[in-house]
Order: structure tokens, then C-alpha cells, then sequence
């Protein structure tokens, strides 16, 4: 029986508990100022301590992130990797013949003349005597080498993952798959690039862009110049011109044979075709068409090419100067519109017959004809029109030697041999003596 | 003739001490870093702290535990106070936090461990007889049953005197959750106690009755 004061219900045993909680708590003494000091002393220690822990924590962690990254950069494959090192697991490998690899990548010849680079996936390359070359980076998808004197020829396997980079003096030359040879004079600061096949980008000094060079054609950069020029070169013109290795019957260690040119008597001696037109555009320089003249010259061949189609093209082959025809026919050639460079060359023949320029057209206007399927026959008399206008003219042994390739296409080997003994006589030391010799020996 | 002079009172003007520093003022002095205005603060807070835990626990060294560890954390995340006037709602939501989350790690380690949580040994330091001494244990172990968030609420609503309002400040929750949770506690509590026939004795003793 639970007792019952007064009637008021007894309070529950809970409220009894919180009750009795509630009177503890209110008896809690309030602490002195002192006690508080104290207290704030024992938690600033521990605040400090935990500040030295976070920073140890943050020093061991980053640390940490430290040698991982410092693991990760040793183990992982890493692209550009330099020769002469470990290679990572998909990198091309390669073996050199006739030199060796030494510090900084240089290439160094081991009494051959030549050095030659193959790699395990197709590519090589060969270096000319006295070519100052290094080999940069070689990475799973190609190389990076660095030419700084001399002349080199690449054959690189197509791969669609290929990149495979040439630094030639200060320019670049970017491939995937392709054929050519290219050398770097750094005393005349002059660049030559030769393509066989496939297609190349070259970046660099004097162009704005990228030039992209496909295959047959010829790049000639000269920097003091400020000159670019871009020329058409055939499978004929190429085994006599070519010092790729390659190449049937050409000596790899050769220079090319344009490089070596015959003087001709009564005017000045032209190098090669290329430069003929080189030395036409510096003619040109000092007269009217300056503008177009000077944007062949820097590569702007697009720039060219747009006014003419802004002008309209009858117009501009019925009024432009004899520099600004030849300059259009160029930049056409170029940009491969042979239409429009064969309507500017034969308009340059009508407005001014009789000119050097006219004849200069004749000998262009062969060579666009012989790149044409059937039209070799129209080649061998534009040939013919330019040799029999001038003899000695510039581009006479070019003319005969190109007649000689054409005759033997069209008629057969005996029908040339007469020409290739006449081309011998009259320039024993040309670009096609070469190409007149192997007729001769082997018809 | 003779010139006019003045005299001007001078008063020595001192600045106000720390202690008289307002809450304001505290609060704009913690975001900016002042090492002065955490010991300011943990004088002028640290007990409102204290006796939150203690009437939620029962123990005053795991109070203390407690209040250390709300100002450890105030002083790294002062900077996040965007209202000064709000300080001591600031650190109040700090404290029940700290607190919340201290006794969810008592549980989940219980659970795990399948220990029931430690018999409080120290319930409070006052001047209490053993009969009561023992209540009290008993009280707090019947709390200790309780969920993290009904135990705050029956502790801050009856042992510290708190209003629903302040409560469901404090706890960041709404009046209709605070008055539902405290029904809850109570009548778990209610059916726990009336069940504890050990208890009853001692509240029968405490009485002064006698089973015949």
C-alpha cells in the first residue's frame, strides 16, 4: 500500500529520477575564474597538439603523394624518351649501321660514309657524309630527328598512328608515311626538301603557315632571301635528280646532281629548275607584279589565287603583266590547278611573244603537259619551241633532258639515244647526265 | 589686459576590458582570428557548455571531455561564423553536435562491441546521499537506452530547464519534432523505471516505506 499525502497523487518514479537529476545539476558548483584559466590552458594544449598532428599529417601526406608521383613517373611508360636509354615497353627500337648514338642523341659515323637508321617498324633513314644529325626522342609512334648540317632521306612506313618529325634548321617537317629527302645548309641558311611519296607538313620561318608538300614536288626555302618555292618534279627527274636510296640508281652518299650544276656559256648558271624559277621571281622583283611575285616568293600562294578568282580570271589573264602571269602560273602549279597555270602560261606566250618570258612559258608549259595522261607528244614540241627559241637559254639543258625522258616514254629507248648523246656533248655535267648515261649502257 | 584661460577636464579613458567585450564584438574578433577571443570565449561559454553535457550524461569528466572537444573545433572553424549576433546559438549547435554525434559512437560501439554502455561511475560531485547516488546512476543508465536524440531532448527539456522553443533551436529541429521526440522519451522512460524493481526499492526506501 503506497502512502497518499494529503490526496495530492504520488509523482511517478520518473519524475522522482528527473527531479532528483535536476536538483544534482543545480548544486554543481559555478567554476572561479581560475578554474576556467586552467582549463583553457589544458585546452590550448590540446588544440596545439592537434595543430602538430595535422601538419605532420599534411608533411607525411604529401610526402606520400611525392614518391607516388615520383614511382609513377619512373614505372609509366613516357613518351619522347631519349635514345640510349632503356627503352619503355612500346617504343620503336632501332639499330644503327655504319655509326652510333652518342650522348645527346648525336649521330657519329664509324668510318662508312654513310649512317644508316633502321627502325624496328619499317622506317629508315640515311644520312650523307658530313650530315650533322641527332636523334631527339623515339616513342611508340615514331622519332624526332633533328638535322643541323647535311642532307638526310627518310623512308617512313605508313601508320596511322605514326608522327614522325624532322627538325631541319629551324624548320619542321612533320610525316606520317612517306618518301624524301631533305637537307639544311646552315651557312647559306638554305632548306630543300624532296618529296617522292606521300605528303609532308613543314612549319617554320618565312611561310605564315603550314606548307604542306605532296608528292613530286620539290620545296626550296632560302631564308636570307626570303624565298619559298615550290616545283614539280616527275619519276624521271627524280631518278636523276634524287639522292635517295630508294631510289633505283642513285647513289644514297650522293649529293643531289642539281647541286652540281654545268655552267652554260653567255648566261648565268642555273642550278636546278627550281631555282630557275627562283632566279625568275628575283628578275622579277625589281620590276611591276612585285606583289604577286613577292607572295609566291613567301608561300602566300593562296593569297595569289584568291584575287585572281576576286578579279575573275579572263580578266586577269587579258591585263596582268608578264611577272604577274608567271607568278599566277606558279602559285597555280603549286596549289595543283594546272588548268589555270597552263591558261596564264599560254597567255603569257600570246600577250608577249617573243619575250624571254614567252619562252620561259613554253619550257613550263612542256612540263605541265608531260604531267598530263596522253599529252607527252604536246611536252616533246612545247620542249622543242623552247629549244629551238634558245638554245642556251636557262632551262635548255632542262628542256633537253626532259625531251630525252619524254621521247623514250613515247617512241622507246633507241629514239632517245640519239638525244642522250647530243645531252652529254652539250652538258656533260648536267642534272640529266646521269639518266643519259644509264640510257646509253642499258637502252 | 589680461588673456581668458580655459580649463579643460581630463578623465583617464580606458579601454574596455575583454570581459566587457560583447558578444558582437567576441564573435567579429573569433572570425578574424584574435588568439585573445578564444580564451574569451571559452571563459564565457565553456560552462553554459558544461553543464549541457553534464545534464545529458551525468559525468563531469565526460563532460569536460565534451567541452574540450566543442572549443577544439570552434577554434578551426570560427572563420565559418557568418553572424556575429548569432554566437551563442552558433556554439550551442556546435555543442549539441559534439554531443549527438558522442553518443551515436557510444551506441554503434555497443552494438558492435554487444557491451552495454558503461555503468556511469562518477554521476555527479555533489553532496548526495547513496541512496540517491544510486538513483542517479540508474537514471542516467535508463537514459543512456534512450536514442541520441530523444536523450537531448528529455536532458535539455527537464534536467536543464530548457523551453521547447530553445530546445528545438539548439537541436535545429522543428517544435512539433521536439514535442513528439519528448513524448517518446518519456514514456520509454516511464515504462523502464516503473519496470526496475530495484528502483522502485530505492524510491520506496527513499520514502521511507517498508514492504511489510
Amino acid at each position: 500500500m503506497r502512502p497518499d499525502a494529503g490526496g495530492i497523487p504520488d509523482p511517478s518514479p520518473l519524475a522522482i529520477l528527473t527531479e532528483l537529476a535536476h536538483d544534482a545539476r543545480s548544486q554543481l558548483p559555478v567554476p572561479t575564474p581560475e578554474e576556467l584559466g586552467n582549463k583553457w590552458e589544458m585546452v590550448s594544449t590540446r588544440i596545439a597538439a592537434q595543430k602538430a598532428r595535422r601538419r605532420t599529417l599534411f608533411r607525411v601526406s604529401m610526402a606520400g603523394v611525392l614518391a607516388t608521383a615520383v614511382i609513377a613517373a619512373w614505372v609509366l611508360p613516357r613518351p619522347g624518351r631519349l635514345p640510349g636509354k632503356a627503352t619503355a615497353r612500346a617504343d620503336l627500337s632501332y639499330q644503327v649501321e655504319g655509326g652510333i648514338v652518342v650522348d645527346g642523341g648525336y649521330l657519329r659515323e664509324s668510318g662508312s660514309d654513310t649512317v644508316r637508321m633502321r627502325f624496328t617498324e619499317g622506317t629508315e633513314f640515311v644520312l650523307s657524309p658530313g650530315t650533322r644529325a641527332r636523334l631527339r626522342s623515339v616513342s611508340n609512334s615514331g622519332a624526332r630527328i633533328a638535322i643541323e648540317h647535311g642532307t638526310a632521306s627518310f623512308q617512313v612506313t605508313p601508320r596511322s598512328e605514326a608522327l614522325w618529325q624532322v627538325d631541319v634548321g629551324p624548320f619542321l617537317v612533320t610525316v606520317k608515311g612517306t618518301v624524301f629527302t631533305v637537307s639544311w645548309d646552315a651557312v647559306s641558311e638554305r632548306f630543300d626538301l624532296r618529296l617522292r611519296h606521300g605528303e609532308v607538313a613543314v612549319t617554320g620561318p618565312v611561310s605564315t603557315g603550314e606548307i604542306s608538300v605532296k608528292a613530286g614536288q620539290r620545296l626550296v626555302v632560302n631564308l636570307p632571301k626570303k624565298e619559298t618555292v615550290i616545283t614539280e618534279e616527275d619519276d624521271g627527274e627524280k631518278a636523276a635528280n634524287l639522292d635517295s636510296p630508294w631510289t633505283d640508281s642513285a647513289d644514297p652518299t650522293q649529293a643531289p646532281a642539281s647541286e652540281h650544276p654545268a655552267p652554260v656559256s653567255g648566261r648565268p648558271a642555273v642550278r636546278n629548275p627550281a631555282l630557275a624559277t627562283e632566279r625568275r621571281i628575283l628578275d622579277a622583283k625589281s620590276g611591276a607584279g612585285r606583289d604577286w611575285v613577292e607572295a609566291v616568293a613567301a608561300g602566300q600562294w593562296d593569297h595569289v589565287l584568291a584575287e585572281v578568282d576576286r578579279a575573275g580570271v579572263k580578266q586577269t589573264l587579258a591585263h596582268a603583266s608578264s611577272e604577274d602571269l608567271l607568278a599566277l602560273a606558279d602559285a597555280a602549279r603549286y596549289r595543283r590547278r594546272a588548268g589555270l597555270a597552263r591558261a596564264a602560261l599560254l597567255a603569257e606566250r600570246n600577250r608577249f611573244p617573243g619575250s624571254p618570258s614567252a619562252l620561259d612559258a613554253a619550257f613550263l608549259l612542256g612540263r605541265l603537259e608531260e604531267s598530263r595522261q596522253g599529252q607527252i607528244g604536246e611536252a616533246v614540241q612545247w620542249y622543242d619551241t623552247y629549244l629551238a627559241g634558245a638554245p642556251t637559254g636557262t632551262y635548255a639543258s632542262e628542256a633537253l633532258g626532259r625531251k630525252i625522258i619524254a621521247t623514250k616514254a613515247l617512241r622507246g629507248a633507241t629514239a632517245a639515244e640519239s638525244l642522250a648523246r647530243e645531252y652529254l656533248r652539250r652538258f656533260p655535267v648536267g642534272p640529266y647526265a646521269g639518266a643519259a648515261r644509264e640510257l646509253l649502257l642499258h637502252p | 589686459m589680461r588673456p581668458h584661460s580655459s580649463h579643460v577636464k581630463l578623465a583617464l579613458v580606458c579601454p574596455p576590458t575583454r570581459e566587457h567585450v560583447s558578444d558582437i564584438d567576441l564573435a567579429r574578433a573569433l572570425i578574424s582570428g584574435a588568439a585573445w577571443a578564444y580564451a574569451e570565449t571559452w571563459n564565457r561559454f565553456s560552462p553554459v557548455v558544461f553543464n549541457m553535457a553534464i545534464s545529458a550524461l551525468g559525468s563531469p569528466s565526460e563532460a569536460e571531455d565534451i567541452v574540450q572537444e566543442v572549443f577544439c573545433r570552434l577554434v578551426r572553424k570560427a572563420k565559418t561564423l557568418r553572424q556575429p549576433e548569432c554566437l551563442r546559438s552558433f556554439i550551442v549547435s556546435f555543442a549539441i553536435r559534439v554531443l549527438k554525434w558522442d553518443l551515436r559512437r557510444r551506441r554503434v560501439h555497443s552494438w558492435l562491441t554487444f557491451e552495454p554502455s558503461e555503468a556511469l561511475v562518477d554521476v555527479v560531485r555533489v553532496s548526495l546521499d547513496i541512496e540517491a547516488r544510486d538513483m542517479l546512476r540508474r537514471f542516467y543508465a535508463l537514459l543512456s537506452r534512450l536514442g541520441a536524440r530523444e536523450r537531448l531532448v528529455y536532458s535539455l527539456r527537464h534536467i536543464e530547464s530548457m523551453t521547447i522553443e530553445e530546445t528545438a533551436q539548439a537541436m535545429d529541429l522543428s517544435l512539433s519534432t521536439v514535442k513528439r521526440l519528448q513524448e517518446r522519451a518519456t514514456e520509454q522512460l516511464s515504462k523502464w523505471s516503473e519496470s526496475d524493481f530495484e528502483l522502485t526499492a530505492l524510491l520506496l526506501r527513499k520514502r521511507g516505506w517498508h514492504e511489510a
